[in-house]
This record gives structure tokens, C-alpha cells and sequence, in this order.
């Protein structure tokens, strides 16, 4: 329909379609690394889709999953400590790239949204997209055992 | 564009969820199972049921893999206890790992 829509197509398949793949294979720290990134990936996927279907209330879901993404990243994070602990998940490239998508498409969606209240609230999903997605990255490489040694 | 966009998270749902059933480890299947929430949303979006997906992702990225990690761990250490706890001079070690 139009270049939003189509840039959601390409996120979705080629971003969530490859952490599909990494949740499905591989061993445990690559399923964690890639269970976090799907999350990171769905997010903009979803403002996408909100841009394209000119539907500003359907940013809300961006916002929830931007909030609750790296709470569940957190949750395997944490019960997953011992598994994780000998080799731990290390996936700094991975991370940055789905990272710096984020802002990408949080940039190109504040900008054609214009000022007002809708802008915030753009800017405030990417603000919780990006850092959350840092933190929890950050914590599934080992911050969790820092975290308990002290 | 708009059958690109159903049919590309239909096969993302189809693919999830099948692994999900064919992944046998029980940790390894709620990593499957929290992306299949998120997947699902994405496709509750795509059919226009906004509120359908707000609350299927509140409820499968975080909650269904949090429930099903502390049952693992329950019942992993119930198991070991059972198992290593021939005298059962230890105690309730591990008595309060529930929510």
C-alpha cells in the first residue's frame, strides 16, 4: 500500500523471520541472545505499522511491548542465570544493529509524525526501545551474575 | 501489500508454533514460546485487532515464560531433593522459590 507497509514486510521477515531461526537452533545462549533481539525487532515492526495504517493509537502496542520486551529478557535473564553462567551470551553486533534500526525507524516515524503530543510519545517508545534494549542485552551477558556476586 | 504483510506473519506464526511443539526441552520451549507471543501480536496487529494484541502481548512476552520457568525450576529442584535428600537432614532449603 505504501513505503511504511513495506518497510514493516522487510523488518518482519528478514529481522523476526532470523531470531525465528535463532530461537529455534543452536544452543542455549544463542536462543536467549535471540529470543532478546525478536523483541527488539517486533517493536519497530510495529511503529511501522502504525505509521503505515495512519493510525497514531496503534503506537500504544509499540509502547507495551518497548516496556515489557526486555522485562521478559530480564525474566529469562534471571532463571536462566546457571544455564548461562559458564557461557554467556555474547552478542554485541547483533545487539547494535537491531539497536540502531530501532532509532532509525523511531527517527523516520518522529519525523513524519510532525510536533505535538504524538511526537513524544514516538520519541518515548524509542527512548524505552533502545535502552531497554541495551540493559537487557548487557544483562544477559553476565550483569545478572555481577549483579548477585556482590 | 497488505497480503505481504498478512501472509509474512501468518508463516511467522506457523513456523513459531510448530517449533514450539517440536522443541522438546521444557526451557528451550518457553525462549520458543515468548517469541511466538510477540509473533502473534504482530499478526493480531496486522489483522486490525489492536486491544486482541495489547493483551496478547502482555500476557505471552513476559507472564507465560515467567510461569513456566519457575514450574522448571520447582520441579528441578523437588527432583533433586527427592533424589540427593536420602536422610533429610537439609531441610527445606529450597522451600520458597514460588511467586
Amino acid at each position: 500500500m505504501n513505503g511504511w507497509i513495506l518497510a514493516a514486510v522487510v523488518v518482519l521477515a528478514a529481522g523476526v523471520g532470523a531470531t525465528l531461526w535463532g530461537v529455534v537452533t543452536g544452543p542455549l545462549r544463542r536462543r536467549a541472545a535471540a529470543q532478546n533481539l525478536s523483541t527488539a525487532l517486533a517493536c519497530p515492526a510495529l511503529l511501522l505499522l502504525a505509521q503505515g495504517y495512519a493510525r497514531p493509537a496503534y503506537v500504544d502496542l509499540a509502547l507495551v511491548l518497548a516496556v515489557l520486551g526486555p522485562v521478559g529478557t530480564l525474566v529469562f535473564a534471571r532463571l536462566l542465570a546457571d544455564e548461562l553462567a559458564d557461557d554467556p551470551p555474547h552478542a554485541r553486533g547483533p545487539t547494535l544493529t537491531a539497536a540502531a534500526l530501532g532509532a532509525a525507524v523511531v527517527l523516520a516515524v518522529s519525523l513524519a509524525t510532525g510536533p505535538g503530543r504524538a511526537l513524544v510519545k514516538v520519541l518515548v517508545v524509542g527512548a524505552l526501545l533502545v535502552g531497554g534494549n541495551l540493559v537487557a542485552s548487557r544483562a544477559l551477558a553476565g550483569g545478572m551474575q555481577e549483579a548477585r556476586r556482590d | 501489500m497488505t497480503e505481504a504483510l498478512i501472509v509474512t506473519a501468518l508463516l511467522l506464526v506457523a513456523g513459531s508454533a510448530t517449533a514450539a511443539v517440536a522443541v522438546r526441552d521444557p526451557v528451550r520451549q518457553s525462549l520458543v514460546l515468548a517469541v511466538l507471543g510477540v509473533v502473534l501480536a504482530v499478526l493480531f496487529t496486522v489483522l486490525q485487532a489492536p486491544d486482541v494484541a495489547l493483551s496478547q502481548l502482555a500476557v505471552g512476552s513476559a507472564l507465560t515464560p515467567l510461569l513456566l520457568l519457575l514450574t522448571v525450576r520447582k520441579v528441578r529442584r523437588r527432583g533433586q531433593r527427592a533424589a540427593g535428600g536420602g536422610g533429610g537432614s537439609d531441610g527445606r532449603r529450597g522451600g520458597g522459590s514460588g511467586p
